[in-house]
């Protein structure tokens, strides 16, 4: 299998033309329950439910159509997210992810988004069977006190054993951890984070909880800004996660990813690189070239019309799962089409580079400074240096560790180099 | 058509205190006598502006022709005068008032007599006109119709045994008040044969037309063509046309002796006419003008400043055009080293300069900041001079003061009785001087004091309004200059004195607003990548002090493929909230910051 520390390395130029993506999102909206904190695109479904069964025969045929159009040629990672993939049990997976292989040919990473309750041995076997090379694993935390606060089904040590089990089946296993929730503190996140890393697992994402508006926990909160979650306990334990994942060996490549060497999750950065990637499933979004988008509308032909600078499209599905089973085409789903010009989409791709630790290099900015404008680019790095939220590197452009924990007001000022918002469209 | 009898003429107006229900029946009237169809009917007709809708409030007179067929078999034409609701308009009440010879004085059924019922029904009964009660809202469950029966008699002595029970939300009994009106109000009389005398009660300027007043004439008549003197105003012009609306504007061939309706001047400058100026003719001109007239005065001073500086000449632009439909509008350019380029406006008060505000930042799309409003102080120098002070910024050092003189109110206050200590209290606290306490029935006292304008224009309504839970009712007047111990409050942020954010103030209560303010100021300015001091300081002494802490860390999110859609929107929303800040040397300051003086004491 070609998998490895090999770079997915592709120009520019392959990247904004290219009829095929190189990346492919599969969402999985359904979990055994909703957590309190949850607000995406995910409902509360029995595993035995009929309509798991139909949304993976969706998902099949749309992704025969797709690879027909050509948008599959040259996809290096596929990632199949949620919600809760493994609820789909080790038959359904299996259908998935031979489809996934069959219509790819040379994929260096296919990851499965599991939890730790539905990750049964059996589904790890149907994983590795079916070709997985990668598990991305909702621990969210090692504490049992936390983990009820967060109203998740699996406990420690449940978790523990599961993630175990992974790792020796061969795969490349990460961890999602969450900081600044409502039962922890410095000590028990200090020893999730020691026990995630007994764990012997190559790869680690940490986030801070995010209170979302109309999720349960926030309307049962008294307090909109509870101290547990208050901006300076989230810059705490970002900075002990920090510190004790990179002491034991494993470096932060993005703002909230932690890898051993060669364990970092390809996939995402195509999010982060400006890569197109194909999204299908409810909720999911595909970032598509001009041409990619062209071919997709050769097919679904209620796409509207590019606009004249339109550069890159970005399309996410709207039809509910019962939708997508009464008719399978790709022709029937319903979407937002969002139509980004190429300052819309270097701006973009600016604010995303700087979510990686090695930020920005000199290719996205000979892009920024044609498309943008040299003066108004420098000007906004300029004034990003100058606040301390980005520094100099040889020829690139890095966050510091200020901006990292600022992104907001480095992402703004990147952003802010687009000069208008993006014009979206529903189909 | 319209050349009605005076016998048949009733020219009245309806007033009542605010949110009592004078907009719902002009609509009923209007409805009632097929002016306007009912499906045609948007609510509250009569109220123009889209500010005025929503507020509930009328700023601007307008009058409206209406025929009615009583039951008596004659038709009569109603004139209906629509007066602005709100004591910074006394004076255009008086003037629409004067127009009349009747007035509907609608008490709402479930609130009772409140300060400006109180108010207007004296200048009702000041101007000499015939008075027809009407206790509104009779439909609401809480209404209590035989009690403000008994109030309306004892509080204002007005016959009220047949006052008229009316719903304006129903239409019940509006019916019975049209008839009320036609056997209560006078007919008007005047001397068709008389040169002409005609009140200019408001005027509207109409790009192409000019100046159109509307007016209400007392003798003579008025045709298209004649050539028309005003009197304080000292200047002619020539008649393009005359009409009433009805509601829309339908022109006459006259509007003869007791009419009202509208004249167009065809002048440019709306400034040109004045409301409660007397119209004649140029050439055969009438003895003595109307009695009454006044110059509308502004009393309350607003720093107004484009948060984005290249918006200074739209500002001046969207003043001016602001100006041609609102006459009392002033201002002068003013400079500030926070601010850049804006203007000083003045205007009649506070609810004035809020809608004033609110029409600049939502008809010419401007992003504003106001600045804390003042009153015009007269500083009188060691040197003997008099200085209009309308800006804190335009104060002298203190050395060159002998003395500051601020304007004071007259002021009333009605209340139940259980709250009057908290209202005395209430006035103590804002350096008021009580005048009289006059029982006006068992169940509410009339407390009249003298109060500073600058202590008015601060928080004494809403104060007011909560410590009496929401029963006082307020009214005022200009009463006189008096000498105060004044002092300049400066506030410094991050060690910068920030001259829109100064301040004039009692030297007794500037200890207590510097630490308020501070603490607001601290609770509105966001966190900032670096601590930002707040200081209050008077001169050279500092006063007060806290701190905004620096910002850590901001929201990470995640920021997936389906997440950057997201990520991107909250940006915007980031940098929208940003767009209606002014950075102030290094620090991001928001709009209310500046206005915070106003909320000292909320919580």
């Amino acid at each position: 299998m070609n998998r490895g520390n090999e770079r997915v390395v592709t120009s520019w130029y392959e990247r904004l033309h290219s009829t095929s993506v190189q990346a492919l999102y599969l969402h999985v909206p359904f979990c055994a329950r909703k957590c309190s904190y949850c607000d995406f695109t995910s409902w509360a479904t029995r595993r035995d439910d009929a309509v798991l069964g139909r949304y993976v025969d969706t998902l099949c045929v749309q992704l025969d159509e797709a690879r027909e159009l050509g948008l599959l040629t040259d996809c290096r990672t596929a990632y199949v997210g949620g919600g809760t993939p493994t609820l789909l049990g080790p038959q359904l997976l299996g259908t998935l992810i031979n489809k996934v292989r069959a219509v790819t040919t040379s994929l260096a990473e296919l990851t499965v988004e599991a939890n730790p309750d539905s990750l049964s041995d059996e589904v790890i076997a149907a994983l590795v069977h079916a070709g997985t090379t990668r598990l991305s694993i909702g621990v969210q935390s090692l504490n049992d006190e936390e983990l009820k606060a967060l109203g998740r089904l699996h406990d420690a040590r449940t978790a523990c054993e599961r993630v175990r089990a992974a790792v020796a089946s061969g795969l490349d296993v990460s961890l999602d951890l969450m900081c600044a929730t409502p039962a922890q503190t410095a000590i028990s996140w200090k020893t999730t984070l020691e026990k995630a890393l007994d764990l012997g697992v190559g790869h680690v994402s940490v986030y801070p909880l995010q209170i979302e508006e109309g999720t349960p926990l926030e309307q049962a909160l008294d307090d909109d800004e509870p101290a547990w979650n208050d901006p300076s306990v989230q810059a705490e334990r970002m900075e002990q996660a920090e510190e004790a994942l990179c002491r034991a060996g494993m470096e932060r490549y993005e703002v909230a990813s932690y890898a051993r060497s060669g364990k970092s999750c390809l996939h995402n950065q195509a999010y982060w690189t400006g890569r197109p990637y194909l999204g299908l499933g409810t909720g999911a979004s595909s970032l598509l070239t001009r041409e990619a988008y062209e071919a997709l509308r050769s097919s679904w032909t209620a796409l509207p019309a590019p606009e004249n600078d339109t550069t890159r499209l970005r399309l996410t599905v709207t039809s509910g799962p019962n939708e997508m089973a009464a008719d399978v085409r790709l022709s029937a789903l319903h979407a937002e089409v969002e139509f980004l010009n190429e300052s819309q989409a270097t701006a973009e791709d600016l604010m995303l580079g700087m979510r990686l630790s090695r930020g920005i290099g000199s290719g996205l900015l000979e892009r920024a400074y044609r498309s943008i404008g040299t003066t108004r680019v420098n000007e906004a790095l300029a004034t990003c240096e100058k606040r301390g939220l980005i520094a100099r590197q040889d020829d690139r452009f890095v966050p510091t560790h200020d901006g990292w924990l600022l992104g907001n007001e480095l992402y703004g000022l990147l952003w802010g180099l687009a000069e208008e918002s993006v014009h979206a469209i529903q189909v | 058509m319209d050349t009605t009898k005076t016998s048949h003429i009733r020219n009245f107006s309806i007033v009542a205190h605010i949110d009592h229900g004078k907009s719902t029946i002009s609509d009923r009237i209007l409805e009632l006598t097929h002016t306007v169809e009912e499906r045609d009917m948007e609510s509250q007709l009569l109220d123009t502006m889209d500010i005025e809708r929503e507020r509930g409030i009328t700023i601007k007179s307008n009058a409206v022709r209406v025929t009615y067929d009583a039951d008596d078999g004659e038709t009569y034409q109603f004139n209906l005068i629509d007066t602005p609701g709100h004591v910074d308009f006394t004076y255009e009440v008086s003037r629409s008032l004067a127009a009349c010879e009747g007035a509907v004085l609608v008490v709402d059924a479930t609130q009772g007599v409140e300060a400006q019922t109180v108010s207007n029904a004296l200048l009702a009964m000041n101007a000499n006109l015939d008075i027809v009660p009407a206790i509104n809202k009779i439909d609401l469950p809480s209404a209590e119709p035989e009690r403000v029966r008994e109030e309306i008699e004892e509080t204002l002595a007005i016959p009220a045994e047949d006052a008229v029970c009316v719903s304006g939300k129903t239409g019940e009994g509006i019916h019975e008040l049209l008839e009320s009106i036609v056997f209560l109000v006078s007919p008007p009389s005047g001397d068709a044969g008389a040169p002409l005398k005609a009140l200019i009660l408001d005027s509207y300027f109409d790009a192409y037309r000019g100046v159109v007043a509307t007016v209400r004439v007392f003798d003579g008549h008025i045709r298209a063509g004649d050539m028309l003197y005003m009197m304080q105003a000292d200047s002619s012009f020539l008649v393009d046309d005359v009409g009433v609306k009805r509601p829309l504007e339908t022109s006459l061939p006259e509007l003869g002796v007791g009419e009202v309706g509208y004249v167009v001047t065809g002048l440019k400058d709306p400034a040109a006419v004045h409301v409660g100026d007397t119209l004649t003719y140029d050439a055969n001109r009438t003895a003595e003008p109307l009695p009454g007239y006044r110059e509308a005065k502004p009393m309350v001073f607003t720093g107004l400043f484009p948060i984005d500086n290249k918006e200074y000449e739209n500002l001046r632009d969207a003043l001016e055009k602001l100006r041609v439909n609102d006459p009392s509008l002033t201002w002068q350019p003013e400079t500030s080293v926070a601010l850049g380029f804006g203007f000083r406006v003045g205007f009649l008060g506070l609810l004035h300069m809020e809608v004033v505000k609110e029409r600049l930042e939502r008809e010419f799309d401007l992003d504003l900041i106001g600045t804390s409003p003042s009153v015009d102080y007269h500083v009188y120098t060691t040197s003997g001079e008099m200085l209009d002070v309308k800006s804190p910024q335009d104060l002298p050092r203190p050395e060159k003061i002998d003395r500051i003189e601020e304007p004071y109110l007259k002021a009333s206050v009605i209340v139940p009785p259980e709250y009057m200590g908290a209202v005395i209290q209430l006035v103590i606290e804002h350096r008021g001087i009580q005048d009289n306490i006059v029982y006006l029935s068992e169940n509410s006292v009339e407390i009249t004091f003298y109060v500073p304008l600058a202590e008015l224009i601060l928080d004494f309504f809403d104060q007011l309004k909560s410590r009496t839970k929401g029963y006082a009712s307020l009214d005022y007047e200009f009463a006189d200059y008096r000498p105060s111990d004044l002092v300049k409050l400066d506030i410094l942020l991050a060690g910068e004195e920030v001259d829109a954010l100064s301040f004039i103030v009692h030297k007794d209560k500037a200890y207590t607003l510097a630490r308020g303010l501070c603490d607001k100021l601290k609770e509105i300015i966001p966190r900032q990548q670096f601590e930002v001091p707040i200081q209050g300081a008077i001169g050279n002494k500092i006063i007060s002090r806290s701190t905004v802490k620096a910002v850590r860390k901001d929201v990470l999110a995640k920021c997936y493929g389906g997440d950057i859609t997201r990520k991107r929107k909250l940006l915007e929303k980031q940098k929208e909230g940003k767009k209606r800040m002014k950075s102030i040397g290094t620090v991001d300051v928001p709009q209310e910051a500046f206005l915070a003086v106003l909320k000292v004491g909320d919580e």
